[in-house]
């Protein structure tokens, strides 16, 4: 038996007042199908990270309490027997491979647990065909899709064949028929294989009647608590009811007239595999336009192409100028992208220089010092001039991330899930701040987001990416 | 030849012309590596790049030795060849060895200790979404008005930062793969140095030295 065991447990990060997990008592049961939801930020990686064995050794500070392995304590493992009880799956499909091509990846876990040469092309045909991923075997894995890597990640825990299985938020980034087939092999190595399957997922869809036991992360108490029935059905009911806000919207004009975006012919295809066609579609000026669509569809490479950030087929046009032809500093003053991960956006270190930077090389001077100044107390980010942008808290940065680019003042602003991680209060006053952009100084906006609710003022048109299609929607 | 074996001659072979002035032993060893490398199928282009690359340093040695060198027209060719020798030695290896292969033997034979072994071979596998990362940092910099170009520190310092995210990332990802550093692994190809890669490297690295001592000019 193999319950997963959780005693006593309290992290925190180090140079942190708050404790993530704050006094967890829980059993994971053995043989059964957990998910853990909770949203972003809130510490569920922290916890996973902990049952895998990965920290304390890839963090600063250890935690207090117990984790149990049946009636062994995890620290009781020598590292070398570790992945005997545990295997691990993470959120990011690029960074958990150490070699080249499908197979060799098969091969080094299998020689990393000492399993005897002869016995491992039994074992590795096993995986792959459980995977149904046969046709990937000598495959470079740089060159497969997100939703191809998650499937050689699940084929080298098949082959590890350890009892416990955790994955991090796994789905993140990967297409909806490949998360369902996922979940439908998690299931089978749950009921047909023995295994204890532990999931973080803070997106919920899928997995009504499918999992065993529903956790939840208290992002207030920093609890965990089980669920009962009525109460998992209340988190499944609330989560289909945020996929929408029936809100009633016009349809763009049917002419080009107010376009400020053009594609025509456009196709984007990055590793052979079809994302998005476009024979003729517009993004209009001074509105806000809202793209919604499943996780991995395509929507932040369609900002890529965007972007110049890779490469496409067809023609992209701005105010009615080839984007190829317009030089890449001119194009990026004029259609700019806030990046998801707001690390990205940020060049210096402190808050003070990150704004001075933003200040001194903005494209208009439309907003004042004192205006910024406005927002960043109404933020809540008021006195942190000197702190240094990295140490800031995942909302912190996006709201300083957010009030830099609006200094910028970009005519054209794309923002990909802008809302990630912000509390709702905050979340209305960007949404204010992104109106008075728009109606004031003619900005505009192309948003990606999951987060619906609040949004109902902003948005001006609705699109939506399905079956490599965008179209434009009277309601969201 | 063994990948392990192949790197070692060359790098050998590299030495010691860098420490001896025979402008035929140059163009010889040059002829035998090119001669390796078509046999090994380079296509024509690379054949191109490799001959034209180098083309600039090595005119440059040989123009600055030739007119204000004190050692004469010889020297400066002998500079000249050995920027070619060092090139197509290398080729030898980098066109026809594998980086795996050169991995397992570095772990198998040589007792390199496997962390290295992989986490050089994990860093390699890891250069295109290097150059990815480059390219999304140069953009985010021209959205906030920067153009940075190869010598901007600043494109260092971001990338830096990226890189210590990712060697994070990619040693737990190889730690939750069952990869515990100095532990005993098992392997499922095998590579040994055979007595036919000793007899190879040995009479290759004779054959240098001969040619090196009878061969002055």
């Amino acid at each position: 038996m193999t319950d997963v065991s959780i005693s006593d447990f309290t992290y925190q990060y180090p140079k942190s007042e708050t404790k993530v997990l704050n006094d967890l008592n829980l059993t994971f049961k053995h043989n059964h199908f957990s998910l853990l939801s909770g949203p972003s930020g809130s510490g569920k990686s922290t916890l996973l990270y902990f049952i895998a064995g990965l920290y304390p050794r890839f963090i600063g500070n250890d935690a207090t309490g117990t984790i149990k392995f049946g009636d062994t304590n995890i620290k009781d493992i020598p590292r070398n027997h570790v992945s005997n009880h545990v295997a691990m799956m993470f959120q990011n499909p690029n960074q958990q491979f150490a070699m080249d091509t499908v197979i060799h990846e098969l091969t080094f876990v299998l020689e990393n647990i000492q399993t005897q040469p002869d016995q491992m092309d039994k074992i590795i045909d096993h995986a792959l065909t459980f995977c149904g991923i046969e046709k990937l075997r000598d495959r470079i894995i740089n060159t497969l899709s997100g939703g191809e890597k998650q499937r050689v990640a699940l084929s080298c825990i098949v082959a590890m064949d350890a009892p416990v299985i955790v994955l991090d938020e796994p789905f993140a980034s990967i297409d909806p028929d490949s998360r369902i087939d996922l979940i439908h092999k998690l299931k089978e190595l749950q009921e047909k294989h023995g295994k204890t399957i532990i999931l973080a997922d803070h997106d919920l869809g899928n997995y009504q009647g499918v999992i065993d036991e529903f956790y939840y992360l208290d992002p207030q108490t920093h609890h965990i608590d089980l669920l009962n029935q009525a109460e998992s059905q209340h988190f499944f009911d609330n989560f289909e009811s945020t996929q929408t806000i029936d809100k009633q919207l016009a349809l763009p004009p049917k002419n080009d007239k107010n376009s400020v975006i053009e594609l025509r012919h456009f196709k984007l295809a990055p590793h052979d595999s079809l994302l998005l066609q476009l024979d003729h579609f517009n993004f209009y000026r001074q509105k806000t336009t809202l793209i919604t669509g499943a996780n991995g569809i395509g929507k932040s490479t369609l900002f890529n192409a965007l972007t110049k950030l890779l490469p496409y087929a067809g023609i992209i046009s701005y105010d009615g100028k080839n984007i190829k032809k317009i030089k890449p500093l001119n194009y990026a003053k004029n259609v700019t992208l806030l990046f998801q991960d707001a690390e990205n956006q940020f060049l210096n270190v402190t808050v003070k220089e990150e704004l001075d930077l933003s200040f001194s090389n903005r494209f208009n001077q439309d907003y004042t010092h004192e205006q910024v100044e406005q927002m960043l107390t109404q933020l809540g980010m008021q006195g942190r001039d000197e702190q240094v942008v990295y140490s800031l808290s995942e909302g912190q940065k996006k709201k300083l991330q957010i009030v830099e680019m609006l200094i910028m003042n970009p005519p054209v602003l794309l923002l990909d899930e802008p809302f990630k991680g912000l509390d709702y209060k905050s979340l209305r006053l960007m949404t204010d701040f992104l109106e008075l952009a728009k109606t004031k100084y003619g900005q505009t906006q192309i948003i990606i987001s999951h987060q619906l609710s609040g949004l109902e003022d902003l948005i001006d048109y609705h699109a939506h990416f399905e079956n490599q299609n965008l179209t434009y929607q009277e309601v969201i | 030849m063994n990948p392990g074996m192949k790197l070692l001659l060359v790098v050998l072979t590299a030495l010691e012309i860098s420490f001896t002035q025979s402008l035929i032993v140059n163009v010889i060893l040059i002829a035998i590596s090119f001669v390796y490398v078509m046999v090994k199928r380079m296509n024509f282009k690379t054949l191109f790049l490799l001959i034209f690359w180098p083309l600039f340093p090595a005119l440059g040695l040989f123009v600055s030795q030739w007119l204000y060198g004190s050692d004469g027209i010889h020297f400066a060719w002998v500079l000249f060849t050995r920027i070619y020798a060092y090139v197509f030695l290398g080729a030898t290896f980098t066109l026809t060895s594998s980086i795996t292969d050169l991995a397992l033997t570095l772990e198998q034979d040589f007792r390199l200790p496997s962390k290295f072994a992989y986490g050089v071979l994990a860093a390699f596998n890891l250069m295109p979404k290097i150059r990815e990362e480059v390219q999304i940092i140069k953009t985010s910099a021209l959205m906030r008005g920067e153009v940075f170009h190869v010598w901007s520190p600043k494109l260092y310092f971001k990338a830096i930062l990226s890189s210590i995210q990712w060697s994070q990332n990619l040693a737990e990802a190889m730690t939750s793969h069952g990869f515990v550093e100095d532990e005993p692994r098992t392997h499922y190809r095998v590579i040994r140095i055979t007595v036919l890669d000793w007899a190879m490297f040995a009479f290759l690295i004779i054959a240098v030295q001969v040619m090196l001592f009878f061969i002055r000019y």
